[in-house]
């Protein structure tokens, strides 16, 4: 250990041990640097907000709610259960498990690299130096040749709402409950929201959605919600639109709309109204980095911000995603250490595991058409897909966008089960340029939800098999 | 021309760059400008729109789109490639072959897509910064290779450097029009073409008195343009022309995929022509058919139309033989480049006063260097240095040139 102002030396310092930040690291490593990853939330920690506090535990939470509801839901096809009951009390001991495991393996990829990984919380202080406080409370300073911003993204907090961690929680709060509460008001309809929400009520929880916009997630082709807005109002979903959390007010949350107050039973309060860039503690005025005025960092197609320091994930433009801020990662590590690289995908999938899932690849219809694309769409109904018939989930659709004038496909738009499987498939066919045609003359395997992107690029063609009478492209 | 100008039908609308001239292509329809579809300096393939005008009136009609109905900026090659369509906003090349453009520094916009629908491939890639590569460069190592360009891991903490950055030019400058046209044609004819060039110095004194004289004629006669006209460059063309007769082989094309050589029975001769937009080689058809004064005037003629862009297309093609007086630009000796599939280009330099040995005295005399560039595939030193001392007895005695007629 050194103390006082006498700094360790740091080839590339990594700050940040998400998705983002230790792909960085280890790719760095796999190009001969010398790597140091910097993460506020030590070994165990590793993997950030997607491993430890998003992603992972959401899609545990979320497969536990669903296969409970769908157990229940199976006396039709014969199965006859008993005593089923769900305990989020051993689910979080089971979380706990699962997420150290994880992490764990995320640190033996990083010693395999011979990364060294510094527990503590970092801070520019000079164009080449950070100040690392560590655990103990003792500071270490860290001089690099280059770094890599990668400390990702915290909810946003709403000043009439503050997080509590009891009755008002942010996302965390919400995945860490031992309790299944009686009930929950989501502000926010965005995915995290929306997510959150089917998985309570699936539950049991009586769910309450507070969206100030008048549609539910903003991010997506609005076609793409109406099987998900009809899922949640069936399951008894209280959705309110148009509508605003004011305050709370004993056991329940006062919204607002145009009809004026109204109050919404409330056991908890999870507030999902969108995440900001962690960039306003980390001194890099210090290091010469600029911040824009929404905490996000400019960054060239190579994401160097500057000369010695590259930033991705969450903290640059794009959607706040881990995918996205892994292969960023990769750009990031590769550039600093000289190699031509960019940042440029032609998509970047997005995956929402709502009920039934919806998944995106590349540009909606309309988007396409904003781009100057010549765009057609065909559009598969599941209710013609033998697989998600053996599902019971006949609700949805799988719409493929082309630009016609280059007769390839820019776009696919799945809501249905397991429609988050479907993208990687339609990610590579857009990266390929692929046409209709290579789509409609690859075989996809029977039975699987794949199918439906088949159909979809058959019904586009005009000669579909199983959607007679679907007609023509629209 | 803006968007919102009013246009006449056939008023001249644009000005579009071939391969080999500038073409003015007029207006197809009266009405206002409602768009136009590329910025000046652009390319567009065959068929796509250049400009979209609103009918005058009624308004009823849809808009005229008036379309590239020529190939504008075609291709030499037998299949024209196409540059990417730019209407998805990005160049079409799958990631891979984006990861290898950016090994390369090769702008994938600038790439000639062979893909359907101008898909670019690896290979279009890899041949574009063949291209561009300078002569001898070896192709940047892949990096993706095992052991390249990764430091060892016990490297010391010297990190990795970027490499250097490219050069940042203070203006970048679309290598367009005639531009590309004489690049493309330049490399292949100086990497295909085995050059010999012979030498020599020629005693111009006579070629003077001649030029004189014929100038002095024109005058008498009332003949200024004609007079204007007789240039050293006429003379040494007929020279040229008249030396071809003799020399069969001068006078050919080579065609290696057939593997053929054609010579020609009639010299169309290219004269090599300096314009503001770079080097154009009009075409006097049937140049052995002419007399030194036709010659005159024809190639004053065709000089104007290149400096002043109305060169037709046809004016530029199937030169057999081509003459390159660089004279004027004070140049002594030069290095003439042959224009495929044309066998030889004959270049000549300023005449400037010199001492030279005249019956063992030294004279001062009008000298010029005369340098003829040969292609070894056809011509070897002796049967190209045959014709050009054919040519130097000419000039130092043109006379001669016109002794068919005596």
């Amino acid at each position: 250990m050194v103390v006082g102002e006498l700094a360790e030396s740091a080839d590339l310092l990594v700050l940040g041990g998400g998705p983002g930040g230790y792909v960085a690291a280890i790719r760095a490593a796999q190009l001969g640097r010398r790597v140091t990853l910097v993460d506020e939330a030590g070994p165990e920690g590793l993997g950030g907000v997607c491993l430890q506090v998003g992603c992972i535990p959401s899609k545990a939470l979320i497969e536990l709610a669903a296969t409970a509801e769908r157990v229940r839901g199976m006396g039709d096809m014969g199965l006859e259960v008993e005593g089923a009951r769900v305990s989020l009390e051993r689910f979080q001991a089971w979380r706990e498990r699962l997420c150290l495991g994880l992490a764990g393996s995320v640190g033996r990829l990083l010693a395999a690299g011979d990364v060294t990984v510094v527990h503590g919380r970092a801070r520019f202080n000079r164009p080449d130096r950070v100040a690392v406080r560590t655990e103990e409370g003792q500071a270490r300073f860290f001089e690099f040749e280059q770094a890599i911003v990668a400390t990702g993204s915290r909810p946003v907090e709403l000043p009439q709402l503050p997080f509590d961690g009891e009755r008002v929680l942010d996302s965390t709060g919400a995945l860490a409950l031992a309790e299944v509460p009686s009930s929950m008001a989501v502000v926010g309809a965005g995915y995290i929201g929306l997510e959150l929400g089917t998985a309570f009520a699936k539950l049991g929880t009586r769910v309450t959605v507070v969206e100030a916009l008048e549609r539910v997630l903003p991010s997506v082709d609005a076609s793409l919600t109406a099987p998900v807005v009809h899922r949640l109002r069936g399951r008894g979903v209280d959705l309110r639109l148009a509508s605003t959390a004011e305050r709370l007010e004993g056991g329940q949350l006062v919204v607002r709309d145009g009809d004026g107050e109204h109050y919404v039973a409330a056991e908890r309060v999870v507030v999902a109204v969108g995440r900001v860039p962690n960039t306003d503690d980390l001194g890099l005025d210090a290091a010469g980095v600029p911040v824009g005025p929404d905490g996000l960092v400019p960054v060239g197609d190579d994401l160097r911000a500057t000369g010695r320091v590259a930033a991705i994930g969450d903290v640059v433009a794009g959607p706040a995603l881990a995918h996205k801020a892994s292969a960023e990662g990769v750009v990031a590590a590769e550039a600093l250490s000289g190699r031509p690289a960019a940042f440029d995908p032609a998509a970047i999938p997005a995956v929402i595991f709502t009920d039934p899932e919806i998944g995106t690849a590349g540009l909606s219809e309309a988007e396409a058409r904003a781009d100057g694309i010549d765009a057609r769409s065909a559009t598969f109904p599941l209710a013609a897909s033998g697989r998600a018939a053996t599902l019971g989930a006949t609700a949805g659709f799988t719409r493929l966008v082309v630009d016609a004038a280059v007769d390839r496909v820019v776009g696919l738009h799945v809501v249905g089960p397991h429609a988050s499987e479907l993208v990687a498939g339609a990610t590579l066919a857009i990266e390929l340029m692929a046409s209709p045609e290579d789509l409609a003359a690859t075989i996809h395997p029977h039975p699987t939800m794949s199918e439906s992107v088949h159909e979809a690029a058959e019904l586009l063609l005009g000669h579909p098999i199983h959607a007679a009478g679907a007609g023509a492209p629209r | 021309m803006a968007v919102g100008d009013r246009v006449r039908e056939h008023q001249e609308l644009v000005e579009v760059q071939t391969d080999k001239a500038v073409v003015v292509i007029p207006c197809p329809a009266a009405g206002v400008v409602a768009e136009l579809c590329a910025p000046t300096g652009d390319r567009l393939a065959v068929g796509e729109v250049l400009v979209v005008i609103e009918p005058d009136g009624d308004g009823a009609g849809a808009p005229a789109p008036a379309t590239a109905t020529e190939p504008l900026q075609s291709a030499p090659a037998p299949a024209a490639p196409v540059t990417a369509p730019r209407a998805a906003g990005r160049p079409l090349a799958a990631p891979a072959t984006r990861r290898r453009a950016r090994e390369l520094r090769v702008d994938l916009a600038t790439v000639a897509a062979s893909g359907p629908q101008g898909r670019i491939l690896r290979e279009d890639v890899e041949r574009a910064a063949a291209a561009s590569a300078p002569a001898g460069a070896a192709p940047p190592a892949d990096p993706a290779a095992p052991g390249a360009a990764v430091a060892p891991p016990s490297a010391p903490s010297v990190p990795a450097r970027p490499t250097a950055a490219p050069s940042r030019p203070g203006e970048v400058v679309r290598l367009r029009g005639v531009r590309r046209a004489i690049a493309q044609t330049l490399t292949r004819a100086w990497q295909e073409i085995p050059h010999i060039i012979d030498y020599r110095e020629v005693d111009a004194g006579r070629l003077i008195e001649a030029r004189d004289a014929l100038r002095r004629r024109a005058t008498e006669r009332g003949q200024e343009e004609l007079a204007r006209a007789l240039t050293p460059t006429p003379l040494i063309a007929a020279a040229a022309v008249r030396a071809l007769a003799d020399h069969p082989y001068v006078n050919a094309s080579i065609d290696m995929e057939r593997e053929e050589i054609a010579l020609h029975r009639q010299v169309h001769l290219g004269v090599a022509t300096a314009t503001a937009d770079g080097l154009m080689v009009p075409v006097v058809a049937d140049a052995d058919r002419r007399s030194v004064g036709e010659l005159a005037l024809e190639i004053a003629a065709l000089a104007r139309a290149a400096r002043e862009r109305r060169l037709e297309p046809g004016q530029l093609r199937g030169a057999t033989f081509t003459i390159n007086n660089f004279g004027g630009l004070g140049v002594w000796l030069g290095t003439p480049i042959i224009q495929p599939p044309q066998v030889a280009n004959l270049g000549i330099g300023a005449i400037r006063d010199r001492v030279v040995p005249v019956v063992g005295e030294p004279r001062v005399r009008p000298v010029c260097a005369l340098s003829v560039s040969g292609d070894h595939r056809v011509l070897d030193g002796d049967t190209l240095g045959a014709f050009v001392s054919r040519v130097v007895t000419l000039l130092e005695e043109p006379l001669l040139i016109f002794e068919d007629l005596t």
